[in-house]
C-alpha cells in the first residue's frame, strides 16, 4: 500500500466507510476517463447507501449514470464496454437482487476472460450492499458472497474498515480482471443507521491502494482466532476488548477478500492459537465458513486444539422483527459465546 | 444478359452469394467431421468435435445480409448458432475451426468451443444463454458512442429469445439511451421443438420494436437481398447515432436445433430441403445474368478449398495439456 | 477563536432542531481548513460540517445530540 506523506492535520483525516468508497472512486475517475459508474439511483440520490455520494456534481452524467430498473441489460452492457477497453463500475443495489441479472454476472462477466483464452478482458466493477440488523427483511438483508465466490471467474473483496474501503476499491478499478466489491449497510457509517463507531477511522489520503487476495491481522492475539469479515469484524473486535478484561487474548483476522481467500494468514492464525473462531453473517452451510475450516482441516487439522467454531447466519430466510433478526444474525453475544466454547 | 434495376449491384449480390457458399460449405464440414467419430450409435462426448453443435444451415442469408454492412471494427454478439454471423463478419477460420475443435490454436485455446468463439479482431463474441447476447452488444456500442466513432454493435437471437427478460430490457435501455445497435432475430420458426405461435403471444416480432419506440422491419421468405437492404437501414440508423433498430428475418432451420436432433417434432420436414436459399439465389443470379455455371462452381471450389484448409488447420493443432486447464481464469 | 455552528438547513422554521450524527475529528485534536469534522442531520438530509479555520477543536455537543440550527457545535481554537 501507499501512504503520502501525512502532516498532523492529515494524519487524523477521517472518512466513514462510505465517503472511503467514494474517494476511491473519485480518484480513479480523476486519473482515467474510462471509468465510469452506472446503477440505480447513483446519479442525483448519491447511491441509496452512499456509495456514489457527490460524484454527479463532479463528473456529471455522462460518467455517473442512473440506469432504468434493468440489471441483466445495465450489468451486460458494463460487460460489453469493459471487452471494449472501458472500466466501468456497475452497482447491483442490493446482493439480495442477484437473481434476476446473476447469468450476466457468472456466466459472462466471470467467464469471457477463461473462455476466450485470455484474450478477451473484463476489467470491470461489480458493486453491492449486502448485509442486515435493520429489519429489511428476507429479500434485502443478504450478505451472499459465499454465492458469488463460490463460482469462478470473478474476484470478491469484502472491506470493513474505512482505508480498507478505500484501498480495495482503488484496487478493484486497477484490476483487469472482474471484480465483485460487496460493502456491508452497516459498516458505511450512514447517520440514518445505527452506529457504528469503527466505521469512521482515518483514511491515507491520496493515491491508496490495498492488495486484493490479502486478509489483515486487525488485532493481535494468542488464546483464540477470529477469522471473520465485513460487519462482523466490527463486533469481534468489540468482543475482543470486552473479553481482554477477562485476560482473554483474541485474535482478530479480517479477510477482506474472499477471491483469491488469503489461506496462508488462516492458517498462520490457526497455527499460532490453535483455536479458531469463523464469524460469517452469509448462510451457515455449503459457504465461507466452511471453507475457511477446511482451509485447516486439509492442510493439517492438528493445529486444532480444539473443534473450530462456526457463528453464521442459521440456514434460513432472514427474519423481519428485530427480536428474531438479532436472533439470528452472528452479533456480539453469539461471538462471545463461541469464543468462550472453543476455550473449553 | 440482363440485371435488376432495383436491388443491390451484381458486386454486391455476388459477395452475398460467396459469404453464404462459404458459411454453407463450413457447416457441412463441421457436420461431417461431427457426426465421423460419434458412433457407435450417438455419443455426444466422444469424438474430434465433442459436445452439442448448433449448425446454421438455412440461415446464411441473414448473416449475409447483415455483415454486409459491417467492418471487423463493428461488433457482433451472437448465439449458440454463431458459424454463419462468425463467417460472415470475417472470423479466421482456422482459429475458428481450431476452438471448435478444442484445440491450443483455437481462439480461446480449447476453453470455449463451438458455443463460445471470442475473437477481439473481429469483435465477434457469442454465447451459449439464450437473449444474454443482446445486453453486452450494448456495452459494445456505448463504448463506439462514447469514443466518437460511428462503429455500431449488431446483436443476435432467434424468435424464441425474444420472450425472454434480456431482450425486453435491451430494447429499452437501447433505445432509451439512443445506442448505435442492430438487433437481429433470427425467426426460424423452432424454439429447439416448440414452434413460434406456440410461445410468441404476437406473430412478427418486428412488431415488439414499437413497443420501445424503435423502428423494426420484418424481413420474409428468406430473402437476402430484403435482408441486405433492411440492414441497411437500420446499420446507417446506428451509424449516423439515431439509435438502434430490430430486424425479424424469417428465416430457415435446415437441419436440426443440434446435431443429434431427430426433429419428429416437425411436420414438415420432407419439404423442408426445397426451401433451401442458397440453390434459389444461385437460379435467380443465373437468371439475372450475375453467374454462371463456371462461376457458381468456381465459388464453390473456392470455399470448400478454404474450408478444408481450416480443418487441417484444426486437426493438426495441439490437443491443450491438462497441466493448464487453471490458466486465464483472471487476467 | 471560531464557532462552528450547525448549518441553517430549514429556512421555514429558524428554531428547527437536527442531529449531530457524526463526529469525524476528536476533542481536543488539530484540525485543518475545509476538513470534515461532522455530520448532521435533520428531516432526514445529511449535510457534511467543514472546519471553517485550522486550528484546535474543542466539542460542544455530543454524537446524537439535538442540537438547534444556528448554535455552536464546537469552537475552533
Amino acid at each position: 500500500m501507499t501512504i503520502t506523506d501525512t502532516t498532523a492535520a492529515q494524519a487524523t483525516r477521517r472518512l466513514n466507510t462510505s465517503k472511503a468508497m467514494v474517494e476511491a472512486i473519485a480518484q480513479e475517475m480523476r486519473a482515467d476517463p474510462e471509468v465510469f459508474y452506472l446503477g440505480e439511483d447513483v446519479g442525483a440520490y448519491g447511491g441509496i447507501f452512499s456509495s456514489t455520494t457527490g460524484l454527479l456534481d463532479e463528473f456529471g452524467p455522462t460518467r455517473i449514470i442512473d440506469t432504468p430498473i434493468s440489471e441483466t441489460a445495465f450489468i451486460g452492457l458494463a460487460i460489453g464496454a469493459a471487452t471494449e477497453g472501458m472500466r466501468p463500475i456497475a452497482e447491483l443495489m442490493f446482493a439480495d437482487f442477484m437473481g434476476v441479472c446473476l447469468d450476466q454476472i457468472y456466466n459472462h462477466m466471470a467467464k469471457i476472460h477463461y473462455e476466450s483464452g485470455g484474450n478477451v478482458k473484463v476489467p470491470m466493477v461489480l458493486t453491492t450492499a449486502v448485509g442486515g440488523g435493520y429489519s429489511d427483511g428476507a429479500q434485502h438483508s443478504q450478505t451472499l458472497w459465499g454465492t458469488f465466490a463460490h463460482l469462478p471467474g470473478m474476484k470478491v473483496v469484502v472491506p470493513a474498515l474505512p482505508a480498507d474501503a478505500k484501498g480495495l476499491m482503488t484496487s478493484a478499478i486497477r484490476d483487469d480482471s472482474p471484480v465483485v466489491y460487496m460493502f456491508h449497510k452497516g459498516v458505511m457509517g450512514l447517520p440514518w443507521m445505527a452506529k457504528n463507531p469503527r466505521s469512521i477511522d482515518v483514511v491515507p489520503e491520496g493515491d491508496y491502494a490495498v492488495p486484493i487476495g490479502k486478509a489483515n491481522v486487525v488485532r493481535e492475539g494468542t488464546d483464540v482466532s477470529v477469522v471473520t469479515l465485513s460487519l462482523s469484524v466490527h463486533h469481534a473486535l468489540d468482543v475482543a476488548e470486552k473479553l481482554e478484561a477477562d485476560g482473554i487474548s483474541v485474535e482478530v483476522l479480517d479477510l477482506r477478500s474472499l477471491v483469491p481467500l488469503d489461506r496462508d494468514a488462516i492458517l498462520e492464525t490457526v497455527g499460532k492459537t490453535g483455536r479458531l473462531v469463523v464469524v460469517d453473517e452469509d448462510y451457515h452451510s455449503f459457504g465461507l465458513s466452511g471453507e475457511v475450516v477446511t482451509t485447516v482441516a486439509e492442510h493439517d487439522p492438528a493445529l486444532f486444539t480444539a473443534p473450530p467454531e462456526r457463528v453464521t447466519l442459521p440456514d434460513t430466510p432472514i427474519p423481519y422483527a428485530h427480536s428474531l433478526e438479532h436472533a439470528v444474525l452472528p452479533r456480539h453475544d453469539r461471538i462471545e459465546a463461541g469464543i468462550r466454547k472453543v476455550l473449553g | 444478359m440482363s440485371s435488376d434495376t432495383t436491388g443491390p449491384g451484381a458486386d454486391v449480390r455476388r459477395s452475398l452469394y460467396e459469404t453464404m457458399v462459404l458459411s454453407r460449405t463450413y457447416e457441412e464440414a463441421i457436420l461431417r467431421e461431427y457426426h465421423a467419430d460419434k458412433g457407435p450409435g450417438f455419443d455426444i462426448g466422444k469424438g474430434l468435435v465433442p459436445g452439442e453443435m448448433h449448425l446454421s444451415a438455412g440461415q446464411e442469408p441473414v448473416a449475409a445480409g447483415v455483415c454486409a454492412h459491417l467492418t471487423t471494427d463493428d461488433a457482433v454478439t451472437a448465439t449458440h448458432r454463431p458459424h454463419h454471423f462468425a463467417i460472415a463478419h470475417g472470423m479466421d477460420l482456422d482459429a475458428m475451426t481450431a476452438e471448435i475443435f478444442g484445440r491450443v490454436d483455437g481462439l480461446g485455446k480449447g476453453r470455449g468451443g463451438h458455443m463460445h468463439l471470442f475473437d477481439p479482431a473481429t469483435h465477434f463474441s457469442c454465447s451459449g444463454i439464450i437473449a444474454e447476447g443482446y445486453p453486452p452488444a450494448l456495452g459494445m456500442a456505448f463504448a463506439f458512442q462514447r469514443r466518437g466513432t460511428d462503429r455500431i454493435a449488431v446483436a443476435v437471437t432467434g424468435e424464441g429469445a425474444a420472450n425472454q427478460g434480456a431482450f425486453h430490457e435491451s430494447l429499452n435501455l437501447a433505445a432509451l439511451w439512443k445506442l448505435p445497435v442492430v438487433f437481429v432475430v433470427e425467426d426460424n420458426d423452432w424454439g429447439i421443438s416448440v414452434p413460434r405461435d406456440q410461445s410468441t403471444a404476437i406473430p412478427s416480432n418486428a412488431d415488439r420494436a414499437a413497443a420501445y419506440g424503435i423502428p423494426g422491419e420484418r424481413v420474409e421468405d428468406n430473402d437476402v437481398e430484403g435482408v441486405y437492404e433492411a440492414a441497411g437501414r437500420a446499420v446507417a440508423r446506428a451509424r449516423a447515432g439515431d439509435g438502434p433498430s430490430l430486424i425479424e428475418v424469417h428465416t430457415l432451420r435446415l437441419w436440426g436445433h443440434f446435431e443429434g436432433d431427430a426433429q419428429g417434432y416437425r411436420p414438415e420436414l420432407a419439404e423442408v430441403p426445397e426451401h433451401d436459399p442458397i440453390p434459389r439465389y444461385a437460379a435467380r443470379l443465373a437468371e439475372a445474368g450475375v453467374l454462371d455455371d463456371a462461376a457458381i462452381e468456381q465459388v464453390k471450389k473456392l470455399a470448400s478449398e478454404r474450408v478444408e484448409a481450416a480443418v487441417a488447420f484444426a486437426k493438426s493443432s495441439a490437443v491443450p495439456d491438462p497441466s493448464d486447464a487453471l490458466e486465464y481464469v483472471f487476467a | 477563536m471560531t464557532e462552528v455552528p450547525f448549518p441553517v438547513m430549514s429556512q421555514a422554521d429558524p428554531a428547527a432542531v437536527g442531529i449531530l450524527a457524526t463526529w469525524y475529528v476528536r476533542d481536543g485534536e488539530t484540525v485543518g481548513d475545509g476538513q470534515l469534522i461532522a455530520e448532521v442531520q435533520m428531516d432526514k438530509v445529511d449535510m457534511d460540517v467543514t472546519a471553517p479555520v485550522a486550528g484546535t477543536i474543542r466539542l460542544s455537543a455530543a454524537e446524537g445530540e439535538e442540537v438547534t440550527q444556528g448554535s455552536a457545535i464546537a469552537v475552533i481554537e
